[in-house]
């Protein structure tokens, strides 16, 4: 009796505790919602005289880490660069950039949970996250397509629609989910970065990578093997992204964006990094 | 015919010569005892018949098969071979019945039914019949070490070895154990070698005594001509000793 | 709450594909990581080295890179997808810290154990099935007890090849949805679902043991 007592103790008492533990979770992450809540994003940055900009690490020609210095580089982070001198002149604070390197599947959370000020990451502006974010006007025109082997024989993503054939994408991306709308029946292989996506279609683990036109250009130029076929089955803008009501922050970019396409800085920053691209025509990238 | 026989045996120990120079020829049905003082080389000896230590020089025969020997299959030996340990070496994990049924199960291939009415003859024999569903664990030194005994008797072996069987028993445990070992030692066909301290099992049930001293067989001789008239001075300061006790 | 409902059939999902590597890993894992064990036991040196071998580099290599050896590498001779290369790595991976755990058991069964089985003529593989081994086991039990839930937390590297189990499909909910926190919570719940049976269980089971020894 005593024994058997004593384990249904132990039983409720782990019950209670995982309850608990479960209870305090939630009440934290309710807290820290609330508390990201009404947090003025250009007052914050005004304050601390810098800039936190979210870029990516994995891909080539937007924000690509550069091994030997730790530093992403692509044109994303130029444009943060740029974003960020042409800010502090327009408010009159000096402000410094600092980056960050995110992933398409975190990039959000780190928004909401301000490790980041605002980023600018290669991210297609889509009404479901415009609920939860904030996006300036259009920096820079893209659209998904689909990456394959030159032998393939595949011709276009409606080539694909076959239970027999896997699409790879990247968790978090809006080609995860736009990619099921062209191709219903092939399968999905979400991976968690741009880098394991290419090794995982040189393995065979699929027969094309689906994501931006842009990003696959890079990857292109880097594996001959390969081809982008078909063209842009989508169009998807990317956005500068900040958290969620924050009107001041996205006046004054959107402001500061439109004067670097004005004063040439925006074409430039083009030219630099699209201009060497085979088979993309980077006039049409220029702001006209 | 002998059961047992050593040829100019030598067994090292690295640089330690444990064994030196062994000749020795133990015949079906003979009870042997092995005795010495601590370090003499007896329990290695005794090891050395069913393999439990290997030879480094000479031939061991058993049962007509040679231990050093590498074509010999050393488990076709043990099937005729018995080993009762000082320390019992009882399977911790097995009731008492299941000690003695394993072995004839799995090597004998023994009918389950057969296998089992052994078994429990065997426990009746060394009286422990009502032990039989009992864990080691549940047993006292005496005990365990006749189902010890049991479970090497039911592989029906040829010859039985006793590696001081009596040594890790409190005194009042002794004699039950000894009884079996002399009801066994009856048994015309068994042969047996034993090593041991006790005297008075040695001078009634042993057919010879073999002395050992520093990994030399000093003395070999029948047991009535050892206890009354040993030729070895060590063998007459030994047993001087161990009858003083 | 409503992420739940809405998500559910896709955590379900999860959760069975989380619970079928767990336990086919288990099981391969228990096999190879007691024959690596006695590998290291057994009285010829170049066969415990290759056990050693075995266990060292599985041991001291992270299970990511274990698993995309599997599914980058291995997959271009022997196809095989994130679900087969994860789930393999992770049976690999935890076999060399059973074989650890198991080696240390049977270490601490007494010798006279395995001397007594082999006097009485049982064969080195017979006494260790059913002499050694299930002592080794019961001594082993807390440990192993550990290895197994950590193999259950470890499954989420599946997550990272596209292995469908709960961690990847938490993934996918979490970039849907944009709930993180949420997500993670629940996905949480149901390891929690598979690893505190667990826990009670190798408990019981212990408690079981010492009893009827």
């Amino acid at each position: 009796m005593e024994k058997a007592k004593k384990r249904q103790f132990g039983i409720i008492a782990t019950i209670v505790l995982a309850a608990v533990i479960v209870l305090g979770l939630m009440w934290a992450t309710a807290t820290a919602k609330k508390n990201q809540e009404h947090q003025d994003t250009l007052a914050r940055v005004e304050k601390l005289g810098r800039i936190v900009w979210g870029v990516k690490a994995d891909t080539k020609l937007f924000g690509l880490m550069d091994t030997k210095t730790g530093v992403s580089k692509g044109f994303d982070v130029d444009i943060a660069k740029a974003l960020t001198v042409q800010l502090s002149k327009q408010t009159g604070v000096p402000m410094s950039a600092e980056f960050v390197p995110v992933s398409s599947s975190s990039k959000i959370q780190l928004l909401k949970n301000t490790n980041i000020d605002g980023t600018v990451s290669t991210m297609t502006i889509t009404p479901e996250r415009e609920k939860i974010i904030d996006f300036t006007k259009q920096y820079f025109d893209a659209g998904q397509s689909i990456l394959v082997k030159k032998d393939s024989g595949i011709k276009s993503i409606k080539d694909m629609n076959d239970s027999k054939y896997t699409i790879i994408v990247v968790v978090g991306t809006t080609a995860a989910e736009e990619t099921k709308k062209f191709a219903p029946k092939a399968k999905l292989l979400a991976v968690q970065d741009y880098a394991t996506g290419m090794q995982a279609l040189k393995a065979g683990q699929g027969q094309a990578m689906s994501t931006d036109n842009a990003i696959l250009y890079g990857f292109a130029t880097e594996n001959p093997d390969y081809q982008i076929v078909g063209g842009t089955f989508t169009h998807g803008p990317y956005g500068i992204a900040f958290d969620n009501d924050q009107g001041p922050m996205i006046r004054e970019t959107n402001k500061a964006l439109a004067t670097l396409k004005k004063n040439g800085v925006y074409n430039k920053l083009i030219k630099k990094w699209f201009s060497n691209v085979p088979g993309l025509d980077w006039h049409e990238l220029e702001a006209k | 015919m002998s059961m047992i026989e050593f040829k100019n045996v030598e067994k090292y120990y690295g640089n330690f010569h444990a064994l030196k120079n062994i000749n020795l020829e133990i015949d079906e049905g003979e009870t042997v005892v092995l005795i010495g003082p601590s370090g003499s080389g007896k329990s290695t000896l005794i090891r050395t018949v069913n393999g439990l230590e290997e030879i480094q020089e000479g031939q061991l025969l058993v049962n007509g098969f040679d231990l050093h020997d590498p074509k010999t299959d050393i488990n076709r030996i043990r099937k005729n071979v018995g080993m009762v340990f000082q320390h019992f070496n009882l399977y911790d994990n097995k009731s008492t019945i299941e000690n003695i049924m394993l072995a004839p199960r799995l090597v004998l291939k023994r009918d389950e039914a057969e296998n089992k009415k052994m078994a429990m003859a065997l426990l009746e024999k060394v009286g422990l019949a009502d032990k039989a569903a009992n864990m080691p664990s549940e047993l006292s030194g005496g005990q365990k070490q006749r189902v010890a005994i049991a479970r090497s008797l039911a592989m029906q072996p040829k010859a039985l070895l006793f590696d001081e069987p009596t040594s890790a028993l409190d005194p009042e445990m002794i004699g039950d154990v000894l009884d079996v070992m002399r009801d066994i030692a009856k048994d015309s066909s068994m042969t047996m070698l034993v090593v041991t301290h006790e005297m008075s099992f040695a001078k009634a049930v042993a057919d010879r005594v073999i002395f050992m001293a520093d990994g030399q067989i000093l003395e070999d001789s029948s047991t009535e001509a050892f206890f009354n008239n040993p030729t070895e001075p060590r063998a007459q300061q030994f047993l001087s000793q161990v009858e003083h006790h | 709450m409503d992420l739940l409902q809405n998500n559910f059939s896709t955590f379900l999902q999860g959760f069975g594909y989380t619970l079928l590597s767990s336990v086919i890993a288990l099981v391969v894992s228990m096999i190879l990581g007691t024959f690596f064990a006695i590998l290291q036991i057994l009285p010829q040196k170049w066969v415990q080295k290759v056990g050693n071998i075995y266990v060292q580099v599985f041991r001291n290599i992270p299970l990511l890179i274990i698993t995309f050896f599997f599914f980058l590498v291995v997959a271009k001779v022997i196809p095989m997808n994130g679900f087969t290369a994860g789930t393999i790595a992770l049976s690999l991976y935890t076999s060399a810290f059973i074989a650890e755990t198991v080696r240390a058991g049977i270490l601490s069964v007494n010798s006279g154990q395995m001397e007594g089985a082999r006097a009485n003529g049982l064969s080195f593989w017979q006494a260790m099935q059913h002499i050694v081994l299930p002592q080794a086991f019961k001594i082993a039990l807390p440990s192993l007890g550990n290895q197994f839930i950590n193999l259950v937390k470890n499954s989420s590297i599946l997550a990272f090849v596209g292995g469908l189990d709960l961690m990847y499909q938490g993934n996918m909910v979490a970039a849907n949805t944009f709930d993180t926190f949420g997500t993670y919570i629940i996905v949480a719940l149901f390891y929690l679902v598979i690893t505190l049976p667990l826990s009670y269980y190798m408990q019981h089971l212990e408690r079981k043991l010492k009893h009827a020894a």
